[in-house]
């Protein structure tokens, strides 16, 4: 999933809860909000205030959807979130000498 | 949009970038721990194939309509039930690895539909298209199986 790309480092995806964000959605077409939560350990404001600024970026999209009643918010990367992520991880290997 | 301390943090040394891969991969092997669907998923995606192709031996047109609404509204269920079980969703047609049991997939479907199409309405052979439906039915539960270790076995390589 991660081609061969130009290694580029991003600030907006380097800090760690949204470098895993995006790793997590780099893997997958849409996760749930709680989902991610729980996978990066972190709690909803602060999951919330990071994907806000994933969502600036235009890194990430935020669906809201109401299933029975309940709302359920998804969340995946866009195109250039995931060419970013892809750069930001070859940038990474290449400090590492991996 | 970037708060001062985290200006501050932006130098990467190689212990840092590595820590950080880390982190990656122990992201995408949790992942992997439940991206599994249980048996009964491949088994109602299997017969809700069967019921679909099956549909056509019937030469009802309202009949295959039906199947074809059955088989939408299953399909519906078994991705809102795998979404609720894993909290994510990923799709079939993904690039990467997956892609192999994909290409068998279609080229398989193809190719019986071909033969079971040709002997049902070209030559008259009723129930042609039931053995299609579990020849595919089969197929798809398998492949669906299979797809699925190709991509968690992809996640764990990742990782």
């Amino acid at each position: 999933m991660i081609a061969a790309v130009e290694p580029r480092f991003d600030a907006v995806v380097h800090a760690p809860p949204r470098l895993q964000v995006c790793g997590l959605l780099a893997a997958v077409d849409s996760m749930d909000f709680a989902a991610v939560r729980d996978a990066v350990g972190v709690s909803d404001s602060v999951l919330s205030k990071h994907v806000k600024q994933l969502e600036e970026a235009g890194y990430v999209a935020v669906r809201k959807a109401t299933i029975a009643s309940r709302q359920r918010t998804s969340l995946a990367l866009t195109k250039a979130g995931r060419q970013a992520f892809s750069a930001h991880v070859a940038e990474l290997r290449r400090i590492t000498g991996g | 949009m970037l708060s001062d301390m985290e200006r501050d943090d932006l130098v990467v040394d190689p212990a840092a970038a590595a820590a950080q891969l880390k982190t990656l991969q122990d992201g995408r092997a949790a992942l992997a721990d439940r991206a599994m669907q249980p048996w009964w998923y491949d088994a109602l995606l299997g017969l809700l194939m069967f019921e679909l192709i099956a549909s056509y031996s019937v030469h009802e047109q309202w009949v295959s309509i039906a199947a074809l609404l059955v088989f939408f509204a299953g399909n519906f269920g078994l991705m809102a039930a795998y979404k609720r079980l894993t909290g994510f969703w990923v799709n079939g047609h993904r690039p990467g690895r997956t892609q192999r049991a994909m290409r068998v997939w279609m080229v398989g479907a193809v190719v019986v539909l071909a033969l079971a199409g040709g002997a049902e309405f070209g030559l008259g052979w009723r129930g042609a298209m039931v053995v299609a439906g579990v020849v595919l039915g089969v197929a798809v539960a398998l492949i669906s199986r299979w797809w699925s270790r190709i991509y968690i076995a992809e996640l764990r390589d990742q990782a």
